[in-house]
């Protein structure tokens, strides 16, 4: 009939224990599934403003591009060089699971100074656009969207940093990436973001 | 001293504050003066830099980032058991990592947050008790009901639903905890430093932020600094949230116990489940909008500035296709509690299973299709009024199934009336009103007459209060014995419920009909045709508030000194009722294996999950004897 | 008890529409909108009440029915999981009730919302923090002023605008509300139909003064309106008539 009641245990019993190993109910890894799901939450971000540029591009019809024109060739480039970035965040991650260390630092340093130019350039580009985010609500599209972006590279710099400190003290190896393949999700997904808004911005 | 500043904890959180502000000092000052803007001391400048990462210097303070810090630096790191569950009340002040401390910490902070939010009710509903001026200005009413609205969204029904999900979730699906204790315990935290920034801007010069909950710029825009406190808060909170719903998404799916396949699995799981995908996927429009406010007000921006050519709806499209979802958000947890309460109680299972569990799935497809009918009167073209008019109304139809399932669930059962039971019926009745309300705003042209009217409040506060705040209350008188290992007062809990249950209709039900005959929300003052029923309605009001302390008191007199409680009063057959009343710190000795559906009452020795070392168990939980009456 | 169920189904359904369709909901119906809104109105009465008292009767009986008796603590009830028929009714049924009242909606809204005719007389509504200000043009000239005054059975198209904030024009006699947003021109279009002086309401939250952003408008027989706008434009001329 009712459940034996069981008692509380007392208060030490279970620190001799641990928790126990809990049970994989899927294939899908934990992290990276959480990963993923950032990234849905960040696309999502993304997706705002970019309902914010159909708004004030299409519906509103406000002109574009903003000022005298968008420098098409330097976002093109900066493209370029976060796409390598990608590619040596891939190698990177390769070496990783083959337990080359020389590899994984040669990579891990080339992705994050492939980042920090991409940064550099498109402060550069801020500098000389001859609009700013008050000239008009065109302008105001361009810099959130941008900006945002930039400010998602700047985040990946950090988790790249964090990762290159760890593979420098020796921590990355077959038997441990998982540290370092989250990030190097995290940064391809701003690389992907980057051919959305380039494409959107830029392009169309 | 210096030790004390050394570890994690309020001393550092303190000190890691100041420097914050310091730092923040600075990094205005430098930036203002890079960009050659005078004066260089800007105080508004500095507050809404502060605003944005005072908290996270706290945040570090208080010791939510020392494992990953410490991690990503290379050292060794040690996962410390010693430290996970509460030894004393103490441990409810740290961060911890242990999901049912975190659980408890959320329901306790969020409850706070209620009190002072039904608190600026109360003062609202003063204000409104007769015409004319009472006690309060124009701008400072428009606060009370601005802040009132935020902190109950924000800091208590989507929290206090995260809290005892947090609690009881891992338990129910035979998990040790959640898949990321470290990222939960900083979703907590997250919390209340959200709350008392909204509660700050009460101190902001020109007052606390006063264009609503819902902030629609230009109002926002144009508004003195005290709406940056919202702007700011909201995003705390709603990173919060999304971590939360990332945690139990991973969690359910990577974690649950041998044999709970997703259709064995209880439905507060389910509610859950189909909650966090909301919360990750719309949430992150809500932060965009107010990143948006904060760009057109600190920057000068032109996101909403028609001169400058933009598009002051858009401000409405990209909140509303958040807050939309977010109105299911603080419902499908609800739901999912009503079916514990309801098959437990009823001894039977929840009818029809499956299609509750669709009807969720439905309801988070569906909710993203409806947001324009919030902007019903705002000068949209017809051809996006009459489909929004359309998929509105089909929500009512997976809703009307769940309510009539749990209908069905009652019939033949063996009904126990106590005070779990009672909030679950007393929700099924009003959030039937509420939904119906829902369905006539959802008709065009009725919802041209009554927008923005107190009909709107009435149907508002019919699904929140009569909806979620049921369902709340259920679900912590359900649970309340397996949190704190006591039983709460029976006697008190039926009053709590008969006194809320009478008086929230006698001041929500009028408000349908002022509405309708011509009285707009959000004033401070009304025409003279409708002072007796806002007299009505205040005093109803009073007395509803009150018997909240009923409430109060029942709990905090039986967490301290109430009867022992056994580990299944309830007799329940769901995993969390197969440990002790408080379970043992790491739940289980070995993870449960499940061996047949939740709701198995009425079959004789049917077993949902093994729980515990099989030869040492007297018996595995088990559903009641024969069934009950015909 | 299926008979029994059916009929205090029935008897409360009755009683809960009779009591409900005489409670005096709306304002004085002002407008040839305002009868047309208020027996739909009366239409979603006449459906949800018998919706809301068969759930609770349904409920309240299987309470009062099956309540835990003493000695049947250690029972459960019938492990019924559910009836496919029964779901298929409760899908179909409301199914069919939302789509005939969207149906009776939709026709409603392109009814009531019809392009006005040529010619109709257009007035510009500006809201602005805390006041409504109205233009008409007339024979006599334009007439600006604070309060609205209207001819009756004319039909009129309204203009609205705002300068600073989002605010909402509606007349509660008229049944028509439409927010004034700066950057766009909404408008709606209407024929009074009542002699009389009706509120004037702004329904968004525009600021301090929302409370008391308030007017009225006035409904005349033709020969007055015509007398009173005359006076009116004499005024605004002398005014200097610029916003």
């Amino acid at each position: 009939m009712e459940a034996a009641a069981i008692p509380a245990p007392a208060a030490q019993d279970d620190h001799h224990h641990g928790p126990p190993v809990a049970n994989q109910s899927s294939r899908v890894n934990s992290e990276v599934l959480g990963i993923l799901l950032f990234i849905i939450s960040e696309i999502m971000l993304f997706g705002a403003f970019f309902a914010a540029y159909f708004f004030i591009r299409v519906v509103n019809a406000d002109g574009w591009p903003p000022g005298a024109g968008l420098p098409v060739a330097v976002a093109a480039t900066n493209a370029a060089i976060l796409l390598s970035s990608s590619v040596t965040m891939h190698w990177t991650d390769v070496s990783a699971k083959r337990g080359n260390q020389a590899g994984m630092r040669i990579g891990i340093v080339t992705t994050f100074l492939l980042g920090c130019t991409f940064l550099f350039i498109q402060i550069n580009e801020y500098l000389h656009l001859g609009f700013t985010p008050k000239t008009s609500a065109s302008a105001s599209v361009f810099f959130g969207l941008t900006g945002l972006h930039g400010a998602h590279v700047i985040i990946g710099l950090l988790l790249l940093w964090m990762s290159a400190v760890r593979i420098f003290k020796g921590k990355v190896g077959p038997a441990n990436y998982k540290g370092l393949e989250v990030p190097g999700i995290y940064w391809h997904f701003v690389d992907a973001m980057w051919i959305v808004v380039f494409t959107t911005i830029y392009v169309l | 001293m210096a030790s004390k500043i050394r570890q994690a904890g309020w001393y550092r959180a303190l000190a890691f504050t100041i420097l914050g502000i310091a730092v923040c000092i600075g990094l205005s000052t430098g930036l203002r003066a890079a960009f050659g803007l005078n004066p260089v001391y800007d105080g508004t400048a500095v507050l809404q830099i502060s605003l944005l990462m005072v908290p996270i210097f706290f945040l570090g303070g208080i010791g939510c980032f020392d494992y990953w810090l410490r991690w990503a630096s290379g050292r060794k790191v040690v996962d410390d058991h010693a430290d996970h569950g509460a030894k004393s009340w103490k441990d409810y002040f740290k961060v911890n990592t242990d999901h049912k401390v975190i659980g408890i910490q959320y329901i306790c902070v969020s409850f706070f947050f209620m009190f002072v939010g039904g608190l600026m009710a109360m003062l609202v509903r003063a204000e409104l008790a007769a015409p004319g001026r009472q006690f309060v200005d124009p701008n400072t009413y428009n606060g009370l009901f601005s802040v009132h609205a935020t902190l109950l969204i924000f800091l208590f029904v989507i929290p206090v639903f995260a809290g005892i999900a947090n609690y009881v979730l891992p338990l129910m699906i035979g998990a040790p905890d959640m898949a990321f204790p470290r990222l939960n315990a900083l979703s907590f935290w997250m919390l209340p430093l959200a709350g008392v920034m909204m509660l700050l801007s009460f101190l902001a010069p020109g007052g606390s932020f006063a264009a609503g909950w819902t902030a629609y710029a230009p109002l926002s825009v144009d508004a003195p600094i005290g709406q940056a406190f919202f702007t700011i808060a909201v995003q705390f909170a709603g990173a919060s949230s999304i971590a939360t719903a990332l945690n139990f998404l991973v969690t359910i799916i990577t974690m649950r116990a041998p044999g709970m396949t997703f259709f064995r699995m209880p439905l507060l799981v389910w509610a859950n489940f189909s909650t966090s995908l909301l919360v990750v996927i719309a949430t992150p429009f809500i932060a965009a909008s107010q990143f948006m406010v904060l760009l057109d007000r600190a920057l000068g921006f032109n996101f909403f500035n028609p001169a400058g050519g933009g598009d002051v709806l858009m401000y409405q499209h990209v909140f509303w296709f958040y807050s939309h979802p977010a109105v299911y958000i603080m419902m499908l947890p609800g739901f999912g509690i009503i079916s514990e309460v309801l098959a437990t109680r009823a001894r039977k299972p929840v009818f029809g299973y499956r299609m509750m569990a669709f009807s969720l799935l439905a309801i988070v497809l569906l909710g993203f299709t409806v947001w324009a009918h919030h902007m019903f009167v705002s000068g949209m073209p017809n051809w996006v009024r009459i489909p929004m008019m359309a998929t509105t109304a089909i929500i009512a139809i997976p809703t009307g199934i769940k309510i009539f399932s749990w209908v069905a669930t009652l019939w033949r059962g063996v009904l126990k009336m106590d005070t779990p039971m009672l909030w679950a019926t007393g929700f099924i009745a009003m959030f039937t009103l509420g939904g119906i309300s829902g369905v006539m705003l959802a008709m065009v042209p009725l919802d041209i007459h009554v927008s923005d009217t107190y009909f709107i409040v009435a149907h508002i506060h019919y699904v929140l209060f009569g909806g979620s705040l049921f369902t709340i209350f259920a679900g912590i008188y359900f649970w309340f014995p397996k949190m704190t290992g006591r039983m709460f007062n029976e006697k008190l809990g039926k009053i709590h419920f008969w006194l809320t249950f009478v008086f929230f209709n006698l001041t929500f039900a009028p408000m349908h009909l002022i509405g309708v005959q011509g009285m707009p929300r959000r004033v401070s003052d009304y025409a003279e045709q409708f002072a007796t029923w806002n007299m009505i309605i205040s005093i109803s009001s009073f007395i509803l508030g009150l018997s909240s302390l009923i409430f109060l008191y029942n709990m905090v007199a039986s967490w301290r000194s109430g009867p022992k409680a056994s580990s299944n009063p309830w007799n329940s057959l769901t995993i969390e009722w197969q440990v002790s009343s408080p379970p043992p710190i790491f739940n289980f000795d070995t993870i449960p294996s499940v061996v047949g559906g939740p709701y198995e009452y009425g079959v004789p020795g049917a077993v949902h999950a093994i729980v515990g070392d099989p030869a040492k168990d007297l018996v595995p939980a088990g559903a009641g004897a024969t069934e009950g009456h015909s | 008890m299926w008979v029994s169920l059916a009929a205090i189904i029935v008897v409360a359904s009755a009683i809960g529409i009779g009591i409900m369709l005489a409670i005096s909901w709306f304002p004085a119906q002002g407008s040839n909108v305002a009868p047309k809104i208020d027996t739909f109105w009366n239409v979603l009465i006449v459906v949800s009440v018998p919706i809301f008292v068969s759930v609770v009767t349904m409920m309240l009986f299987s309470i009062w029915r099956w309540r835990q008796r003493p000695g049947e603590e250690g029972l459960d009830g019938p492990p019924i999981h559910g009836s496919t028929k029964l779901e298929v009714i409760w899908t179909i049924i409301p199914t069919i009730i939302i789509a005939a009242l969207s149906t009776y909606a939709a026709i409603l809204l392109l009814d009531i919302q019809a392009a006005p005719a040529k010619g109709t007389r257009v007035v510009n509504v500006n809201g602005i923090q805390f006041a409504w200000n109205f233009e008409t043009k007339t024979d006599a000239g334009p007439v600006k002023s604070n309060l609205l005054y209207l001819p009756v059975n004319e039909p009129v198209t309204f203009d609205i605008r705002s300068k600073d904030v989002i605010h909402a024009f509606w007349v509660p006699a008229f049944r028509m509300q439409v927010d004034a947003v700066p950057g766009i021109t909404t408008s709606y279009s209407l024929t009074p139909t009542k002699v009389g002086s009706f509120d004037i309401v702004c329904a968004e939250l525009c600021g301090l003064g929302h409370a008391y952003m308030r007017s009225t408008v006035t409904v005349l027989p033709p020969a007055r309106y015509k007398a009173v706008m005359a006076g009116l434009a004499h005024a605004s001329a002398a005014v200097g008539g610029s916003k």
